[in-house]
């Protein structure tokens, strides 16, 4: 560490970063656009304008972004002269800035907002029109770039080159003719594009998908992991007031994901706002499944499961099949391992085949967030046919967890052979013949728990909006289950 | 008026730019003397310090100082390279123009020098697109030396290996900066990048890199070949030898002159260009060039060097004096002076992206009659907030220095400006320009 004095304030002070993350560390605030702590600086925007001095030298005014940390340095950031140069930059930057923040997506979150609400003028002293660009240009599936709202920043133009490595974006043009562009308006292409939304300091950078869709701040943020693949990458929930999830966005974790996550887990949208869901349970009777209570449906699942511990009873094989979801959270696989071990069954969990998704930089191809955890718990990986098979093999199988009855496939299931029978707790409701309890259960984007990624680090994931009603964890149903369980065998004697 | 001239004196023979005529008045002969003595590179920077030569692109840095600011060899085996910046693009400067159009060779032997003073095996002369004479003249030079063992490996059989690499730009101003040149010969947009670090030590390919100007390179074989003391009897102290001023503007005789640094401004424009033309009187003068701003009449007395035109407010710059009679709407010349510049900008920073067009604008504005008291100290202030030093280049002081002088000297001319609703030294009214701001 390096001993610097900020705002007349001993500080430590990390020597391999630039002067204004230390100052961010201090909570000091200094303002930034071209600088992004995850890409390389370059002190081009000019609004981190310090006042800094080292040794007996007269003090001076320089970018912080670009100012390595010196043992001795001292730096001012409210000095009259740093205050005014930066607010002389804020007013070449709103020069050309269209100001349409109403109709914009990034207000709310826009760092050029903040600081001209901070530190602006109130009142623009430029009489000439502003610059008439392109407002709605398509850079591909995923980004919309408006070129009038654009400052030039270029953290775009260097995340394609850092982090993806996939150089696609560069500035066109010269001067204040200079606009972002693909080359020859190619569309922009990867697993990575969000992020550009993410790094845009500016409404320049917009998701298509989160287009006018919501103002950020009536956005419930929630910490949380992705479940995409098995990195895990931290991520915040976002959920408008009616519950549903406007967007993924990556959270800073410098043990996973750094500030970045792929669009596969970002406009993981779907699953997390399906309309089919299985609200409350169903049990099979006469007529077929038949909507009963959740605590109908956990007493006719202990029953069954009861019966499957017994010994003999007529059958020659004897035991359950425990089968998890691949998304089932520690604390789920540490109640189905008990379960299962009561039960005299080995747990296993779906594992389905790699996607193709993998690359270098976050995504591992490997459809189970919780491989790690389920593993270290015992599981047993099986791909969906070999679960299948093993689903027909028993008496009775236990199938739980978000997307079970999915990654199984519908089809499948619904194929089995008559002697087959499931108790199954999913997001969704499944039909197949063999099923005779289908207990609904909370998802990802509802429940609590961890799950342990590739590299061993434990990913909280937490409830962003409350399940719906009448629907509760798969943690609490499998509790009162194994409660049940233990009642039944002490009874049992 | 007579003085010893060295820089133009081949310049005016017939085929002065073949080998031939190169050779019979003394060329090659300082390579020859460096590579057959030899003199230890470390002795040429020595020789170069002492001279007192400073650098004639603008900055006048001190150019042996400069050599000796690359890493010492032994501790730091990374390739190394020369530069020459031949990428002349100042309004009003047109001096290295002369040079490499009419003394290609002497471009040759001095960047030789140069690279072998500072070790260097690869030459790159980044020439400005315009001047295609110059490129082709340079390009024919740098063949026939080729072909006498003067350029390429085991130059001359000394053991010492040095390729020049042409380039010609592509018509970008910003590319004269030295960072931006170097980007540029990259193969990348000439974005200047941000000192430190410098590029004696990452320089061009992140190598160890000097960038020298035509002129100065040109003037390192004479002093090598007459030494220092020679060098050091032209000029004053702190500015030795002689420099080319190129005057231009209402002067009865514009053109490149070779004076020694010192000389009165008065005596270039009276007796050295003839005066201000037609007999009229002299109203404003530019020093060194569009970005060094405006003189008033009464400065005419100064000394072009260095360090007396700084005292005076302003800078040497490129020693390219443009003339303003009193005829001239200096208001009229700032707006072609910031449209100059709002076009050359790179982009990069905020306050020269921005402010170079804010500034063009509001000049078009006030010499188009629709101008404001209140524009003149918007235009001071944006000024204020693009220099000195608020950005990664000079481009922004550029740009802003010439505003300032305006207001410094002549702020009557603005405020007449917005008075009378017009250019008042416009007899008819100038027409709009329309679109080209937008």
């Amino acid at each position: 560490v390096t001993k610097i004095t900020i705002n007349g304030k001993a500080v430590d002070a990390d020597p391999s970063k630039p002067l204004i993350h230390a100052c961010h560390e201090h909570a000091v605030d200094v303002p930034m656009y071209c600088y992004h702590p995850g890409l390389t600086p370059v002190g081009s925007c000019r609004i981190c304008q310090v006042e800094i001095q080292q040794g007996d030298m007269p003090p001076r005014i320089a970018v912080a972004c670009r100012t390595p940390v010196a043992e001795g340095l001292r730096v001012n950031t409210e000095a009259p002269k740093a205050r005014d140069a930066r607010r002389e930059c804020l007013e070449f930057l709103l020069k050309n800035h269209p100001l349409d923040c109403p109709i914009c997506d990034k207000a709310g979150e826009c760092d050029l907002q903040d600081y001209a609400f901070n530190e602006g003028q109130g009142e623009g002293r430029s009489l000439e029109p502003r610059r008439k660009l392109e407002k709605r240009k398509s850079l591909g599936d995923v980004i919309v770039l408006d070129q009038e709202r654009c400052i030039l920043c270029s953290r775009c133009v260097r995340f394609m080159e850092e982090v993806p490595k996939t150089p696609q974006l560069t500035v066109e043009g010269l001067g204040s003719r200079s606009v972002i562009s693909t080359f020859m308006d190619r569309p922009l292409t990867g697993n990575y594009q969000g992020n550009l939304a993410d790094v845009c300091p500016v409404g320049a950078l917009t998701l298509k998908d989160f287009r006018f869709q919501a103002r950020v701040w009536n956005l419930r943020k929630v910490p949380s992991t992705c479940g995409e693949c098995s990195r895990g990458c931290s991520i915040t929930t976002e959920v408008l007031r009616g519950g549903r999830v406007a967007r993924f966005r990556p959270r800073f974790n410098p043990e996973v994901n750094g500030y970045w996550m792929c669009d596969t887990g970002r406009f993981a949208l779907d699953a997390a706002n399906a309309a089919d869901r299985l609200s409350g349970a169903l049990v099979r009777g006469y007529s077929g499944l038949e909507e009963a209570s959740p605590e109908v449906a956990l007493a006719r699942a202990t029953e069954l499961l009861e019966d499957a511990r017994r010994p003999g009873a007529g059958r020659e094989s004897s035991g359950a099949a425990v089968i998890a979801s691949p998304f089932a959270t520690v604390e789920e696989g540490e109640l189905l391992a008990a379960i299962a071990q009561s039960l005299g069954a080995k747990p296993a969990f779906i594992s389905p085949a790699p996607n193709g998704l993998k690359d270098d930089v976050l995504h591992t191809g490997d459809p189970c967030p919780n491989r790690r955890g389920l593993t270290d718990l015992g599981f047993e990986a099986l791909s969906p046919e070999q679960a299948l098979e093993r689903i027909a093999a028993a008496p009775l199988a236990l199938v739980a967890g978000e997307r079970a009855g999915s990654l199984l496939g519908e089809e499948a299931l619904s194929a089995l052979a008559g002697g087959a029978r499931i108790v199954l707790f999913d997001v969704r409701r499944c039909d197949a013949p063999a099923v005779e309890v289908c207990v609904g259960i909370a998802s990802c984007v509802e429940r609590t728990g961890h799950w342990v990624n590739i590299t061993g680090v434990r990913g909280r994931i937490a409830p962003a909006r409350p399940a719906p009603s009448g629907v509760r964890s798969l943690q609490e149903h499998l509790q009162k289950l194994s409660q049940d369980l233990c009642a039944a065998g002490a009874a049992l004697g | 008026v007579t003085h010893p001239t060295y820089l133009l004196d081949r310049c005016n023979l017939a085929d002065s730019h073949t080998l031939a005529v190169y050779e019979r008045h003394g060329g090659y002969a300082a390579l020859r003397k460096v590579l057959g003595d030899p003199i230890a590179p470390e002795h040429v920077v020595e020789t170069v310090k002492s001279s007192g030569l400073r650098g004639r692109g603008g900055a006048g840095f001190p150019t042996g100082l400069k050599w000796s600011f690359m890493p010492d060899p032994k501790k730091d085996a990374r390739a190394r390279y020369l530069a020459v910046n031949a990428d002349e693009s100042e309004p009003g400067t047109c001096k290295d123009r002369v040079l490499m159009e009419r003394d290609p060779h002497g471009l040759v032997e001095g960047s030789l020098i140069a690279a072998y003073a500072m070790r260097a095996q690869t030459v790159y002369i980044y020439v400005r697109g315009e001047y295609r004479l110059s490129y082709d003249r340079i390009a024919a030079a740098l063949a026939q030396a080729r072909e006498k063992n003067l350029v390429g490996a085991d130059i001359l059989g000394s053991g010492f290996s040095c390729e020049i690499f042409l380039h010609k730009g592509a018509g970008a101003y910003i590319c004269g900066e030295e960072t931006g040149l170097m980007e540029s010969l990259e193969g990348k947009r000439g974005h200047p990048r941000p000192k430190p670090p410098f590029p004696a030590g990452f320089g061009l390919w992140g190598m160890p890199t000097t960038v020298n100007n035509v002129e100065t390179i040109q003037n390192v074989p004479f002093i090598i070949q007459r030494g220092a003391e020679w060098f050091r009897s032209m000029g004053t102290e702190k500015s030795s030898g002689n420099f080319l001023c190129g005057i231009s503007g209402h002067v009865e005789r514009p053109g490149v002159y070779e004076l020694p640094l010192g000389i009165s401004a008065r005596t270039i424009l009276e007796q050295h260009a003839q005066g201000v033309w037609k007999g009229r009187a002299l109203k404003a003068w530019i020093p060194g060039g569009s970005s060094t701003g405006f003189l008033r009449p009464e400065s005419i007395d100064i000394a072009m060097d260095h360090d007396s035109v700084k005292a005076a407010g302003s800078m040497f710059g490129t020693g390219a004096m443009i003339v303003f009679d009193e005829t001239a709407c200096l208001v009229h010349a700032s707006e072609v002076i910031a449209r100059f510049y709002d076009h050359e900008s790179c982009g990069q920073c905020s306050q020269c992206r921005e402010g170079t067009q804010w500034l063009h604008q509001i000049f078009h504005r006030i010499e188009a009659g629709r101008g404001t008291m209140a524009d003149i100290d918007t235009l001071d202030s944006l000024a204020r907030g693009m220099a000195p030093g608020k950005t990664i280049c000079a481009l922004s002081d550029a740009a802003a220095i010439p505003v300032q002088s305006l207001i410094k000297h002549f702020r009557s001319e603005l405020e007449e400006h917005v008075r009378a609703g017009g250019c008042p030294l416009r007899k008819k009214a100038r027409p709009e320009r329309v679109g080209a701001l937008a």
